[in-house]
Parts: C-alpha cells; structure tokens; sequence
C-alpha cells in the first residue's frame, strides 16, 4: 500500500541557505512519524511546503500515491492536511464551537449559522478521540492543554487525515503534555497520521513510530525509539557526540561578589514580588536559582541589574552599593546580563548583528571615539566573535531577527561574555533552544565559572539548574525558602520546595542519582 | 495576463503619449486674441467668493469679447510668485490677481515686468504702480441700503451680521450694513438694533477668524438667532453657507447674502435670502479687460460704486413680499442720493 | 511613569508597526535594480492611472468619442500627451529652448529657460526639512505628526528674528533668523516630546492638538503684535530686511536659493548623526525596541526628547528657510501642507535621508511640473495630488505593484533600511 503521504525531493532554495536539501520523506498511515532537527535545520520549511504556505523549488508532494499541487492552506486541508500551530490561531471571545466552525460555517437555511449542528460534532469528534472539551466554552476560560484539543478538532472538524504538530509540547506543562501523547495515540488508533515535530528527545522516544532526522536541510537518518537512545538521536541531530552532563571541573568558591542583603522588590501594583531576600554569590560559583515560573525570579533578576527600583534592601557588587545604580553603571562595574526574554530585552532584531554585538558598550572605545562610531573596529569585533562563539550568520550585518533562536542567544552570550566581567546574571539562558545551542551555552556559562566568574542562573528547568549550579536556591512567592549545596541531594527534594512545600528531611538522597538532561 | 504582455503593454502607452506629445509641439495661440490670465489666492478658484466672481468677469470676457482666458491656483504663499513667472512665461497680456496677501507679489512681478499688464482685486497700490489696476468696492454704499433694508423688514428689532477676520474688506460692509439701521432708526424713530457690529466700537465685532470653517457660521448664526436676530449677514465667505443651513433649519429668519447674489449661486437657500450685497468684480474685471481691448487701460484704482455698478444691491426676487412698496421706494432713492452724492454712508 | 509607558504596548508603537514594514533581511546584496525597481513601477503606474483620469475628465475626449471610437483614442492620446509634455518641460524645462536660448546669449532668455527645473529644486526644500523631521521622529519611534505646526512656529521665530532687527550684517542676521526658526520648532516639537517622555502622554495625540495650537497662534501674532503696519489687521507680517534674506542666487524668474543647499547639507548632518554616531545608535535604539533599550542601560527619557528637538528644528527649519528664501514674509498660508505630506514622503524614502532626498525631489517636481501642466491645458493641478497618492499608495503596498508586474515576493521583506546605516562600507 502506497504511503498515505509521500515527499519526494523536495527543494526550497532561500537567499544564502538551501532550506531543504531533496528531502524524501514518507509517513503511513495510523503512524506518529517523529520529524527531528535542531532549529534551523529546515524543519518548519518542510512543514510549511506541505501546508501550502511555501512552494519547493523541487520535487513533488504525493497523497495516497497520487501527486498533488498545495498552493495555499486551503489546498492543504482540502487535500486532508491539517497543522497545530506552536501559536495557536483561536479567537479568545468566541466560544470552542465558533472557533470550530470559523472559515468552515455550517448554515441553515437563510444562511444563518447552525450551531446546534456544529456543536453536536464537536461533541462527537471529543468523544471518539478522547478529546475532552465543553463545545460551549468561551476560548479565553481554557487552559493552554485544552485549547490545544480545541486546535485538534478544528483540524478533526475538516476531516484532516494528516495531522502536523508543529513542537506542541513547548507551552504545555508536564502534565498536560501526557495528556496530549494519549490523544495523539488514540488518533493513531483511529487511523490519523501525525508528523510530530520537535527537538525534545525525551518526547520522541516516548511517543513516535519512527523517528527521521533532519540536519541543515537533508534528511540525515531514520530510526525507531526502540533502535535509538539520546544520545545517538542527539548525535544525529548536531552531527556529532554531544555530551548531554557537562563536565564540571571542581573550584573553591573565592569572595563574595555580589550581596544582597535584605531585598524587597515591588510590581508597579504595590504588591511585594521579592520579599526580604538575602543572597551571597561568590567568585567562581554557580548559584542556581530554581522556582516555578512567576515566583519573584524576574523581579530579583531585574532588581539585581538595575532594571527595576527596588523598595528596599541592598545590593552590593563588587564592594559597590549598586541599589540605586542605573543598568550602564552596573554592567561597566563588570556584571553581563543574559537576559529572559532575548527577543524583547537582549536584541534589537532589526540591528545587524554587529550592532547588537556592541549593543552594551558601543559608546565606549574602541567602538566609538567621541561621538563617532567606529564601524571598523565594530564590525572586526562581530568577525572574532561570530568566529568565537560559532554564530551561523550569513554576514556580521544580517539582521538579528532573521538569524534562528539558537543564533540570537549565541549573539547575546557572545556579547555578554566576550567582556571581561566578574559577575553574570543568567536568565533562562537557554529557554526554548535545540541539543546543540543548550550544550554549547552550558559550557560557556561553566568556563566563565572557571575562569572565576560568580554566575547567578535562574532557570525553571529544574534539570538545568541541578546540572550546573554549585548552590541552589529555592524561590516561592518571592521568598527564598532555601539554599543548599548541590551535593547529592534529589531532585524530588527540590522539586518540593518549588512547590512550597518543606521536606521534614532536609537532604533526602533518592535513588535516581543520574540527573536527566533537560530534553 | 503574463508579466510580459503587462510590460509591452505599458511600453506601448509610454511610447504613445511620447508620440502624441510630439505631435502637438507649442500650443500657440492666434495673435490677435488677447490672454487674460487670473491667480487665485489659497481659496482656490471656486471659492464661491472674490476668486470665483473676478473668474467669471473672465469667463464673461470670453463669451462677450472672444479673449483667451486662464487660471493658476495657489496652495501657499510661495506659488503666488511661481504662479506669476509661470504667466509672465506664458505672455498673458492681462493678469488679475485677487486679494490683499498677493500685493507683495503683483508688485514685485510688475516691476520687473513693466510691459505685461496686471490688475489685483481688492487692493490698492499706494503710490500707484503704472501697469496695475486695483480694485477696490465702495461696499458700503450697497450694504448700507441693505441695513436700511433690514431694519424694515425685521419683525423682532434685531438684525445680526458677523465677519470672516476683521479686516477692512470684510469690516467695510458690516459698517455700511451698521448705518443704514442707524439711518432707518433716525429716519422712522425705531430702535432697531445690530448685533455683532458697531462701529463705534471695532473691537467688539463678531468674527469667526476663518473663510473656510462652516461649522463655525453654522454656531455664529444660531447665537445670533438665540438673541433674537431675524434676519443675519455673514461677511466671510463660505461661512456664510454654514450660517445659511442654520437659518434654513429655524425657518424664522433670513439671510442677507454678500459678494455675489445668493438667490443665483446658492439656490438651495433662494427661499431664505432676502438679499445680497453684491461687489461685482466680474463686472470690474471686464471693464479692466475692456481697457487693455480698447488701448486705454492706465494703472491706478478703480473704485466699485453703487454709480459704476461696482456694487450693488441685489434684487429681492421671491421675498419682495416681504418688504413693504413704500420701503423699497425708500431704497431707491437712498440709492439715487448716494449715487448723486448728497448722501455720505461714511 | 517612562519606564511603565515603554513597556505598555501603546497606540503609536502599533502605528508605526503598521507603517514601517518591519525590517528582515539585510539587504546588501541587493541589486540596485531591485531596490528602485519597486519606486519606480510605482511612479510609473501613478503616471498611467494619472493619464487615463486626464482622458477621463477631458470633455475634449469624450466629445471625439462621440464621433468615433478611433478619433476619441487620438484625441485621448494627444491630450494626454500635450498634459504629460508640459509637465515634463515645467519641471525640468525644454531641451529645445535651454539650447536656442543658450546659443542667443539674451540672459533673460536663459534665465526663463532654466527656471523649471531650478524651480523644481526650490519646491522640493521644505519637503526635503519637513521629510528629514518625520524621519528621525520614526527612527527613534516617534510619530511626529506636528510637523505643519512646529513649522508654523519656526516660521513666525524667524520672521520675527528677520524683520525687527536692524542693522546687522547679513551673515550673522540671515544665520540668526535661521537659528531662531530652528529653535522655535524645536521648542514647540519639545512641549509634546516632554509630555512623552514624562508622563507618557501619547505625542500624536499631543503633536495634533499642538499644531491647532500653532495655528491660532501665529494668527493671532500674525493679525496683532506681529501685523504688517497699514495691513489693517489682515494676518500679514513686514517684510524681513534685507540682510535677514536667505540669498537667491540668479535674478527673477529663478528663485533658486541657498536654502536648497542648506537642506542638502543637513540631510547629510543628520545621517551622519543617526547611522554614524552614538547618539544616532542611542535614538534607533530606543526608537526599535526600548526595552533593549534599557536593557542597555539608554534612558528613554533622553532619547525621546532628543528625538523630538532635532525632528522640530528641522520642521522650524522648512518654515523659516521658506520665509526668509522665498516668501519674505509670513501669511497664513505658509505651507501647502508640507507637514503631513512629510509623512507620507519620509515612508516613500524608508526614512533615511536620502530616501526623503530623492521622494522630496519626486514631491517637487511633480508639483512644479503641475504648474505649466495646468497652464497649457487646464488639468486641474490636483490631478498631481492624486498621482502622488496612487505613488505613495503603491510604495507602501508593494505586494499591488509586485501583482500587477507579477514581480517575484522576495523570499523575505526586503528593505533598505540598513544599507545606509552602513553606506560605503
């Protein structure tokens, strides 16, 4: 029997990148095909030939063994193929039936909508598929998993045989992310075809069929979970052995560089978001800071690099009251900051790269004398660390915004790190990159601990914080509810305190000593 | 269509525009016609005021005397002057240029161009300029008959009037249109009352500080109206229409229309429009244009009177009901005094 | 209060996200073809709808079509081509008199045959000031839609400047007024700009209402205090004297001034300032994204206001190099409509200034041409009016002109908003 749907050398040439390489690409039905690759590798562009929303340069897309032209989505779904986006496509002040319903209304006669119709096969498609939601909810009253099902029945709604999932897990928490693998079995089980892509390994060996791997634009390999573990899938995806533990060589920790005594941090409401907190961070170590997202983490981190005022406490770097410095005299002090959210606060994603490499120091020399930019020295700057930090940019005057994630934070570690600083703030450093980026990004951050840097690093991933944090402090509702060397203590122990509650025995070593890579 | 066809197809109109400009090389015109060409100021040529009425002194000067006529609209000051090199350029034998704010720039050009004729309406040159004509209104002189007018026909005792800026060309009629209710009262020992004007006090005048802004006529008027006028005279232009619906709308008062006659321009308020304070600068303008015909047109003023038919009141066409026969008999011979000089609207 | 106010999402960052495509791809690869290919279809097509409107509202040509359909085409044609030649030789003249007129050696005569295209440069200078102010108001994300207004003030300051001083010298009077014309529109570009920056009060709104402001100002001064003696209130001012005079450099008719030089130099100054200088990188900081802004450790504050003066004094700038080059002295209507249509022309050049050089230059011309079009055959000078808009229309949306020339969509949004940041590199 012919593949439900075939790709047969598909091409898609961009200015200076051969997005895709003569993919061949086969899925059968009623099978979850796990589509692997780091960012950039051609994944989306794929994806996005198959809904229509590009066309290749080369090759052919066949259905059930017969070829077919997709020009536009509309193709795609006629043809059966539907696409949960990362970003969902839902109107928040409509009900699950009138999102269901949007751009395919049922009508009765007097072309007035037909809900009740509508609604009934909503209720039909959830129960079949196991797909648990009320048809007359309002969109904006579900939570993220659920309006992830509602995206499922619209594409179920148009009777889409194929079903892309375009990295679903990423908004999804743990538990809603089970949830959504047994959907996805029991649509397989029905007869659906799914094409799964993602770059979380865990997520592929728990779910997929058969796993195809995708490296800057050509298929690289095809396995199964069962032939594969981390570590080869992950080799496959970069290309090489990847070490997914860093190494950490052992360091004294030196003085204290940065203190904070006492800090209490306000949002613009008047409600205290950092309360009374007390931190050392010394030369040389690595203090994590774990908590579930919203916990106070970005207010202290803002507190600390002087983008938020702070009500009161004091803060001290490098033997300097820094509590009412301004974000420029706390990074000339020698502080780098890594920040949350690289797109809004790191880059400015029109500049080109070589102006975001300086962004932080370009009014000092070299890059500037007076007032006159020295574009000379700027762009010798961006040559070394693009060649330093492996930056993949056509050129250093590229905008920022059309390099991948990956790329962006290397541009921002790269300009962070290449300073001689004595103290990084670390925010999420690697918060919704690839196998390859996050390695790369871990072992700088460990190199500049070598090198005798104290590192705060605030991540809600629990993994990166156990694997390279020398301390770990525990953030709940703007309090520090501990701090504990990272010395053979459990993951559930921590896990415990992010969830405000206090172990009775304070060091509780579990049996599952490996730490598990975030992936 | 393909991108080729499209392309070829706008290739082909390029190329024959460029033809067709090719054919038709230098408009010039028969020698014998004369060029009357006219600038506007920023009001544009259909302004329904001093732009539009010397234009149809043109227009009229085409159909009656067979000139050649043309016009040049201003969007800003700096085209007046760019406006009048672009005529200088064309060899107009006539150029007319209306209103206050062009003086500079008619002066200018005329001195540097002292064989082309020019005539400006509405201003005049003090010393006079040898090849400009200006043109100025006794406007008064028909405004105060229309005063005396209104006070006869007023059945509340007030008449109202305001004016665009208070500038002499507009203060000129709300001071004849204030003497001849004087002259009224003084004559039939009434109490009529102007609101808005008095002479004797320019600085309390009602103005709407704009030509263009109909909203503004439409409050002046319905304030006028709230304080009793019956009858209401908006000295500003286009304005005056925003005045004109209020009225319309109340249905208890009428308008006295001013530059041209109302009932003829502005149909759609005939039924409201006792009259109008006409200055006919078409009627100027031709006999400016007739000068420059007949070889003797000489540079200086030509003032508009009610004795030249520079001013005038207009007709009461429909409302003449309104208006007792004694009363427009009175009108008749103010008029007949002025003309004669025995009486002074000064 | 600032630090809130950058971080909300508010109305004139969404506008100008709306307007500003939204810069992608460095374009330095980009053939020079390419990146004036756009503009130029563009120009083009707002010709060919301007030529089928001339047909189309010519009572000519739709009597000949009366007659027959081959004669209406004829007819349509030579319309369409006297209309199309008088705007071509008004604004840039004709070839065959600037040679005759040159070979006669009468310099009156070669004086009337350049003047088009030298008066086309005289048209384009405010343009090129008023083009200048909205461009670094959009680099540092400012929508400075008060342009008409600080224009209006730097024109009053300068006339005020050029007719009650006597009794300097020319090259520190004219300077002087030029000065205070810069320094007027800065001044009133900063009420809004302060407001912005601290209390987040929203400049279109504020620039809007200051403009009204400027307006019934400059009436007032032009009606009272500053009313030309014997003008009996009609809003006109003296004349400026003699030395206050921005120098013309040829005699009547060409008006051609040194303010067209001045405005060279400046679009020069000001890319120097924002594509070669600190304070440049500071502002297209701030005005890109300013949350890196602060993250960088820039204040917002600074930049805005920053922004602000130099946008004003450049719009303060336009009105008072028209006063003191051409008009001589200030009435009401000053300006066509440089202030808005700024906007407009600052979008046509991608805000760099050598985009509003060459859109101004197209803005002049055209509107200079406009003239002798409407001369020679009575088209209504607002027909220049709607091909200027189906240009900027087009320009803006380049996905109808890519439609209609079936253009290939480049793989991402292209723009030239870079190239010059990093010209002659």
């Amino acid at each position: 029997m012919a593949p439900i749907l075939e790709l047969r050398g598909i091409t898609k040439q961009f200015p200076g990148v051969l997005a895709n390489d003569h993919i061949d690409l086969a899925l059968h039905k009623g099978e979850i095909l796990a589509l692997l690759g780091e960012n950039g590798a051609g994944k989306s562009t794929l994806m996005n030939i198959l809904y229509g929303l590009y066309q290749p340069d080369e090759g052919e897309i066949l259905i059930n063994g017969e070829t077919v032209k997709i020009n536009s989505p509309t193709d795609a779904i006629n043809q059966g193929i539907g696409m949960v986006h990362q970003h969902f496509m839902l109107i928040p002040v409509f009900t699950v039936t009138e999102n269901v319903m949007l751009g395919d209304e049922s009508v009765k006669a007097g072309g007035f909508l037909d809900r009740p119709k509508a609604a009934q096969r909503i209720q039909e498609i959830s129960s079949s598929y196991k797909l648990e939601v009320n048809p007359n909810d309002y969109v904006r009253d579900l939570p993220v998993g659920v309006q992830q099902r509602v995206e499922i029945i619209k594409l179920l709604y148009r009777n889409a045989e194929i079903l892309i999932f375009d990295e679903p897990t990423a908004v999804l928490t743990p538990q809603e992310a089970d949830e959504l693998f047994n959907i996805m079995r029991s649509l397989v089980a029905q007869g659906k075809s799914i094409i799964f892509i993602t770059h979380k390994l865990r997520e592929v060996l728990a779910i997929a069929n058969r796993v195809v791997v995708i490296r800057r634009g050509k298929v690289v390999g095809e396995t199964t979970p069962e032939a594969a573990d981390k570590n080869s899938l992950a080799a496959m995806m970069v290309g090489r052995e990847v070490n997914l533990v860093v190494k950490k060589k052992e360091t004294t920790p030196g003085d204290v560089v940065c203190s904070i005594q006492d800090l209490v941090v306000a949002d613009k409401f008047g409600n205290v978001v950092v309360d009374d907190i007390s931190l050392d961070i010394r030369a040389g170590e690595i203090l994590g800071v774990a908590g579930v997202q919203g916990n106070g983490q970005t207010e202290l981190v803002e507190a600390i690099t002087g983008l938020t005022k702070i009500a009161s406490g004091k803060i001290t770097l490098l033997g300097q009251d820094i509590s009412k410095a301004t974000p420029r005299q706390i990074t000339e002090l020698g502080s780098a900051h890594v920040p949350e959210d690289r797109q809004a606060d790191g880059l400015v994603l029109p500049f080109p790269v070589a102006e975001n490499l300086v962004l932080c120091s370009y009014h000092l020399p070299p890059f500037s004398k007076g007032v006159i930019l020295q574009y000379d020295t700027i762009l010798k700057n961006a040559e070394k660390l693009i060649q330093d930090f492996d930056i993949r940019t056509p050129s250093p005057l590229t905008s920022v915004g059309s390099l991948s994630g990956g790329n962006q934070q290397k541009v921002i570690i790269a300009r962070e790190l290449s300073r001689p600083i004595q103290f990084l703030v670390a925010s999420q450093p690697t918060r919704g990159l690839d196998v390859g980026s996050i390695e790369y990004i871990h072992k700088r951050i460990e190199q500049k601990r070598e090198e005798g840097c104290a590192v705060l690093l605030v991540s809600p991933e629990l993994d990166e914080i156990m694997e390279l944090s020398d301390r770990i402090a525990v953030m709940y509702r703007g309090k520090i509810s501990a701090v504990v060397p990272n010395k053979g203590i459990s993951k559930k122990y921590i896990g415990l305190l992010m969830a405000g509650v206090v172990p009775e025995e304070p060091m509780q070593v579990s049996e599952e000593t490996e730490i598990e890579a975030t992936l | 269509m393909n991108k080729r066809v499209i392309t070829l197809l706008s290739l082909l109109i390029v190329v024959g525009m460029l033809l067709a400009a090719c054919g038709t090389t230098a408009t010039e015109a028969p020698a014998a016609k004369i060029k009357v060409c006219q600038i506007t100021d920023t009001g544009g040529i259909d302004d329904k005021s001093f732009n539009a009425t010397a234009w149809k002194g043109i227009e009229d000067a085409i159909t009656q005397l067979g000139i050649e006529g043309k016009y040049l609209e201003s969007k800003e000051v700096a085209d007046y002057e760019k406006n009048l090199n672009a005529f200088v350029e064309e060899k107009c034998d006539l150029i007319v240029t209306v209103g206050f704010l062009i003086g500079d720039a008619t002066k200018a050009t005329a001195e540097a161009n002292p064989d082309i004729k020019f005539s400006i309406v509405d201003y005049a040159y003090d010393p006079a300029v040898p090849n400009i004509v200006g043109q100025v209104f006794n406007t008064d002189e028909a405004a105060f008959l229309a005063g005396y007018l209104a006070a006869g026909v007023t059945k509340t005792g007030k008449v109202g009037t305001f004016g665009g800026l208070p500038i002499p060309t507009v203060t000129i009629f709300m001071d004849g249109f204030a003497k001849g209710v004087a002259k009224y009262n003084e004559v039939k020992g009434t109490n009529v009352e102007v609101l808005g004007w008095d002479p004797a006090n320019p600085d309390s005048g009602l103005f709407s500080m704009s030509f263009d802004d109909q909203q503004k006529g439409r409050e002046l008027a319905v304030s006028l109206m709230d304080e009793g006028a019956d009858i209401i005279m908006p000295v500003a232009g286009p304005v005056g229409l925003g005045a004109a619906a209020a009225i319309k709308e109340r249905g208890n008062a009428y308008l006295i229309g001013v530059d041209s006659d109302w009932f003829l321009t502005s149909p759609e308020y005939a039924d409201i429009t006792l009259t109008s304070v006409m200055k006919l600068m078409d009627a100027t303008t031709m006999q400016v244009i007739k000068s420059v015909i007949d070889g003797t047109f000489q540079g200086g003023v030509s003032v508009g009177t009610l004795a030249n038919n520079g001013v005038a009141l207009a007709p009461l066409h429909n409302l003449e009901s309104l208006a007792s026969a004694e009363l427009l008999a009175e009108i008749e011979q103010l008029k007949a005094d002025i003309i004669a000089g025995t009486l002074s609207v000064k | 209060m600032s630090e809130a106010q950058t971080e909300k999402k508010d109305l004139g960052q969404a506008i100008l996200k709306e307007i500003i495509p939204p810069p992608e791809e460095e374009a330095h690869k980009k053939s020079f073809w390419k990146s004036i290919s756009i503009p130029a279809l563009a120009i083009l097509t707002g010709l060919l709808i301007g030529a089928l409107m001339i047909a189309a509202t010519s009572s000519t040509v739709w009597a000949a079509f009366g007659e027959s359909i081959w004669r209406g085409f004829g007819t349509a044609f030579k319309e369409i081509g006297t209309a199309y030649q008088a705007l071509f030789t008004g604004a840039l003249g004709d070839p065959v008199r600037i040679v005759r007129a040159l070979g006669s050696g009468d310099a009156k005569e070669i004086r009337s045959a350049l003047n088009p295209f030298l008066e086309s440069l005289v048209q384009s200078t405010p343009y090129i000031f008023t083009g200048l102010a909205v461009a670094v108001g959009f680099r540092s994300g400012l929508f400075n839609i008060g342009v008409e207004g600080q224009l209006f003030i730097g024109a009053a300051a300068a006339t005020y400047v050029g007719y009650s001083i006597t009794g300097l010298p020319a090259f520190i009077h004219m300077p002087l007024a030029l000065l205070a014309g810069a320094l007027g529109g800065a001044f009133w570009a900063f009420i809004p700009g302060y407001l912005k920056a601290k209390t987040g009060g929203h400049e279109v709104i504020n620039t809007i209402m200051m403009n009204w402001i400027a307006f019934r100002l400059t009436e007032w001064l032009l009606s009272g205090p500053m009313s030309r003696p014997g003008s009996g209130g009609m809003p006109l001012s003296p004349l400026i004297q003699k030395s206050a005079e921005i120098p013309q450099f040829f005699q009547a008719p060409i008006r051609f001034h040194l303010g067209f030089i001045i405005a060279l130099a400046v679009a020069w100054l000001i890319h120097w300032l924002l594509f070669k200088t600190t304070w440049g990188l500071n502002l297209r900081t701030v005005g890109t994204n300013p949350r890196a802004a602060k993250y960088a450790g820039l204040s917002t504050t600074k930049s805005i206001i920053t922004a602000m003066l130099i946008s004003g004094a450049l719009a303060g700038t336009a009105g008072a190099v028209q006063i003191l080059a051409v008009n001589r002295s200030m009435a009401l209507g000053l300006s066509s409509g440089y202030g808005f249509d700024s906007i407009a022309l600052a979008l046509i050049g991608n805000n760099t200034p050598l985009g509003v050089i060459l859109a101004s230059l197209l803005f002049g011309t055209l509107r200079n041409g406009a003239t002798r079009m409407m001369v020679v055959s009575a088209i209504p000078i607002d027909i220049v009016d709607v091909i200027q808009a189906i240009i900027l229309m087009f320009v803006a949306a380049p996905a109808i002109i890519r439609a209609i020339y079936h253009l290939k969509k480049p793989k991402k949004e292209e723009t030239t908003i870079f190239v010059s940041g990093w010209g002659g590199k």
